[in-house]
C-alpha cells in the first residue's frame, strides 16, 4: 500500500490530485454527555405534560377537542424527537469518544449503552414514564463514566428543570 | 475517458476509514450499470461549495435520483444531516482503493 501511496505523491508533482474533503462540521474531540441527559429530561417532561393533559369529555366542543389534539400531538412529537436525540448522542459518545481502554476500566459501559438505547426506544414508542426514567438513569451513568475518563469527579444533584430529577454533573475545579 | 481518478483526502469526518493524507482511487464508471447502494464510499460534488469534492459514505439510496451520505465520524461530519440528499449526477464515482502512507 505504501508503495502506491508514494507513487501517488510522486504523481502529485506532475499533476496535483484534487482534494476530496472528509468535511468536518466542528472540531473533533468535542463531546459532552449533557446533550443526552437534557434530551432525557425533555422526554420525562413530555410524558408528565401528556399525563397532565385533560382529556376532552363527551360534551367537549370541537374547538376543545382540536386544542387537545394539537397539544397532545406537539407533546408526542417532541417526546419522540428527544428520545431519538438522546439515543443519537449516546451513540456518538459510544462510537466516537469511548475507546477500548475505557472499557477495561468501565466494563459495564456496553451494557449501559444498550440500556440507554433500549429504554430510549421504549420511551419513544410508548407514553411510559418508567422508560423515560430508565433513559435518564442510563444517560446519567454514562455521563458519570465520561467525566471520570476526563479525570473529574461528579456530583448527583436535583436538576434545575421542572423535571427536578437527580442528574450527574461534573465537579469543575 | 480513463475511469480512475485519484483524490487526496483532507479533514477528519471519515475517520477511521480514511485519514487525512490518504489517497483514494475513484472509479468514475462504477455507477454506469448499477446504482449506488448503502455503504458505498463515494466522492461527490459538495452541494454547498460546488467547486469542491467531498468523500462520504452512502447511507440511503432508496430514492433512485438521490442518495444520502454520512461521514463515518458522525460526531464531526458535515453531511446529508446538514445539506440533505445529493442528486445522483453529483456523484463523481465510487472509491475503489485506499492508499495509506
Amino acid at each position: 500500500m505504501s508503495l502506491l501511496h508514494s507513487l501517488a505523491r510522486r504523481l502529485d508533482r506532475i499533476s496535483l490530485a484534487p482534494v476530496a474533503y472528509a468535511h468536518c462540521d466542528i472540531p473533533c474531540g468535542i463531546y459532552d454527555p449533557h446533550h443526552a441527559q437534557m434530551a432525557a429530561h425533555t422526554v420525562i417532561r413530555m410524558v408528565d405534560l401528556i399525563n397532565q393533559l385533560e382529556k376532552p369529555g363527551s360534551n367537549a366542543t370541537p374547538e376543545q377537542r382540536q386544542e387537545y389534539t394539537a397539544k397532545l400531538t406537539r407533546y408526542v412529537a417532541t417526546k419522540e424527537q428527544h428520545a431519538e436525540i438522546a439515543k443519537a448522542e449516546v451513540r456518538i459518545l459510544w462510537g466516537d469518544y469511548f475507546k477500548p481502554d475505557h472499557l477495561k476500566t468501565f466494563p459495564d459501559l456496553h451494557d449501559l449503552v444498550w440500556k440507554a438505547l433500549k429504554s430510549g426506544s421504549k420511551a419513544r414508542q410508548e407514553i411510559n414514564l418508567q422508560a423515560a426514567e430508565d433513559l435518564l438513569k442510563a444517560t446519567n451513568d454514562i455521563a458519570s463514566i465520561y467525566w471520570k475518563t476526563k479525570g473529574l469527579e461528579t456530583m448527583t444533584v436535583k436538576a434545575p428543570y421542572p423535571t427536578e430529577r437527580q442528574t450527574v454533573y461534573p465537579k469543575f475545579r | 475517458m480513463f475511469p480512475f481518478r485519484r483524490f487526496r483526502v483532507e479533514d477528519e469526518s471519515m475517520r477511521p476509514t480514511l485519514e487525512p493524507g490518504d489517497y483514494v482511487l475513484v472509479n468514475r464508471w462504477a455507477y454506469r450499470f448499477r446504482s449506488p447502494g448503502p455503504g458505498d464510499l463515494v466522492v461527490v460534488q459538495d452541494p454547498e461549495v460546488p467547486i469542491r469534492f467531498l468523500v462520504k459514505r452512502v447511507s440511503d439510496a432508496k430514492n433512485a435520483a438521490h442518495v444520502e451520505v454520512l461521514g463515518d465520524n458522525r460526531a464531526s461530519s458535515r453531511d446529508s444531516r446538514a445539506f440533505g440528499p445529493i442528486a445522483i449526477d453529483r456523484i463523481v464515482g465510487k472509491v475503489w482503493l485506499r492508499l495509506r502512507p
